[in-house]
């Protein structure tokens, strides 16, 4: 055998946690095999370093604390907050606006009226960058452009929460299947890295070039509320009270979002229509 | 070794039980979820603690990952093992946690698996130089054999002593892989998930960590 296929003792050490993975290509594993059969102390250094991986495994063994207690909040917490349980959730996640607290899986309408009052909604992103959720933006450029700004003056960059991945934007210049989809699919992709909570704000672009018709968005916000009621998320629409036609004030902004934040206060919409009943309607009316 | 098949066999039925476990836990079940707590708390606050400076915020940590395993679990897609996803929560909050205590995060930021300069798991001068006419490379002195009855050696207090002091002094990252992997039981690939870090790296960082372990243990490994 040539010395180049030899493994010195020297690259056995080096490669000891590669072998017990079975990581090792095909010809170290042939090498590293080679070697061990004719060496004694690399047989040695291979025992004691399984003897250190099976006294650390030990210790998992020997410190448990029993914690009844602890084991008991806990069962009170999937009990209170799981998102099994329908109405009501406890209201544990700070709006970022007036003080309010949302529950996970909320879909809130927000009415508002004054710049200020537009403005506000940058302070519902920054409360999650705070406790360092991910936040969405789902809207068309200019209402975007402005939240943006509203970050920086809060002291937030936005430029390095999207690096973070704690900042994206979805475009609404797609079918509204495809939008929601991809809210769906943000959402869960935030969730599989382990991040608590994802909020998303919508600035819908009715009548903007490449966004859905009408018809097509007020289909959208009928399902968003179904799509997130389970999924660690708040999502909140925002409605130019000025801009925007009775119509799809009244359809999109109060008959799809069963939360409503208007001057300063979260509330319970009652005139919000469930999905299906709302959709028939709006069949019955486009025939 | 293990064999191929029976692997994704295994695999497999992993799956399946994890699976099983994330319905019941979606619809509610209490008994599905006391089980989780029972398997994986004690992990957990472990991991915990080695990011945070007390007992009292790594409970709190923990805390947290629980509610984010309760209230994500709707939207967990099973990409990665149900205990590597759990652990991943726990990871996301621990270093949210330490980075407001102002405490070094291991693995932070970009880059930040980089294993640096090489470090050798037995000091060179146990290995006759690589242009030795005869021995390149080769032990010069060899560890000594473990002789009968190790693990009896391994369980006493001293050595179990050794063997946490050893633990606590390696750096942040080696002593976070080696947790994970040796002490908590999962798999190589489990831990660079969690972590997110390369595979390749997690690696080499690991048996860094167990090979000063080792060297700190070596007078217990060998037989008298």
């Amino acid at each position: 055998m040539g010395l180049s296929t030899d493994m010195p003792c020297r690259e056995l050490v080096e490669l000891v946690t590669a072998y017990l993975d079975g990581a090792l290509s095909g010809g170290d594993h042939e090498r590293f095999e080679a070697h061990r059969r004719t060496c004694a102390g690399c047989r040695t250094y291979l025992a004691q370093m399984q003897l250190v991986v099976g006294s650390l495994g030990q210790l998992r063994h020997r410190e448990v604390e029993e914690d009844g207690a602890e084991r008991d909040r806990l069962l009170g917490l999937f009990r209170t907050r799981g998102l099994h349980n329908r109405e009501p959730r406890e209201r544990s996640v700070p709006l970022g606006m007036a003080g309010e607290l949302a529950t996970p899986g909320d879909h809130v309408g927000y009415f508002w009226e004054s710049e200020r009052e537009f403005d506000a909604a940058a302070g519902f992103l920054a409360a999650g960058v705070e406790r360092d959720e991910v936040c969405v933006l789902l809207g068309h450029d200019t209402a975007n452009e402005r939240l943006l700004a509203g970050l920086e003056r809060r002291g937030l960059a936005p430029d390095e929460l999207r690096r973070r991945d704690r900042l994206h934007t979805v475009s609404g210049q797609q079918p509204a299947d495809s939008v929601l989809g991809e809210i769906g699919d943000r959402i869960r992709a935030a969730v599989d890295r382990g991040v608590p909570m994802i909020r998303v704000l919508g600035n819908l672009g009715w009548e903007h070039p490449g966004w859905p018709a009408e018809r097509d968005i007020l289909r959208l916000e009928a399902r968003v509320t179904d799509a997130v009621r389970n999924l660690p998320s708040v999502v909140m629409c925002a409605y130019d009270v000025r801009g925007l036609s009775g119509r799809r004030l009244l359809l999109g902004g109060l008959e799809c979002h069963p939360l409503t934040l208007r001057r300063a206060a979260l509330r319970h919409n009652e005139h919000h229509v469930p999905a299906g009943q709302f959709l028939e309607t709006l069949a019955l009316d486009a025939a | 070794m293990s064999d191929g098949a029976n692997a994704s066999g295994t695999e497999e039925a992993a799956a399946h039980a994890d699976l099983c476990v994330i319905e019941a836990l979606r619809q509610g079940d209490e008994a599905a979820f006391a089980r989780l707590v029972d398997q994986l708390h004690a992990s957990l606050r472990r991991v915990a603690r080695l990011y945070v400076s007390s007992r009292a915020v790594a409970d709190e940590v923990v805390q947290d990952a629980w509610l984010g395993v309760i209230q994500g679990i709707w939207a967990f897609e099973g990409r990665s093992s149900l205990k590597t996803w759990i652990f991943r929560i726990l990871v996301n909050r621990a270093k949210t946690r330490a980075a407001r205590e102002g405490r070094t995060v291991p693995f932070a930021g970009f880059g930040a698996d980089d294993v640096g300069a090489p470090e050798a798991a037995v000091g060179p001068d146990r290995f006759w130089p690589a242009d030795h006419p005869t021995e390149p490379g080769r032990w010069t002195s060899p560890p000594r054999d473990v002789g009968a009855s190790p693990e009896h050696r391994l369980l006493g207090r001293e050595a179990g002593e050794l063997l946490q002091k050893a633990i606590d002094t390696l750096p942040p990252n080696q002593r976070l892989v080696l947790t994970l992997r040796d002490v908590e039981g999962c798999s190589t690939a489990e831990v660079c998930n969690a972590l997110g870090i390369q595979e390749t790296n997690g690696r080499v960082l690991l048996h860094r960590a167990r090979a000063k372990v080792r060297a700190a243990l070596e007078p217990y490994l060998e037989g008298g």
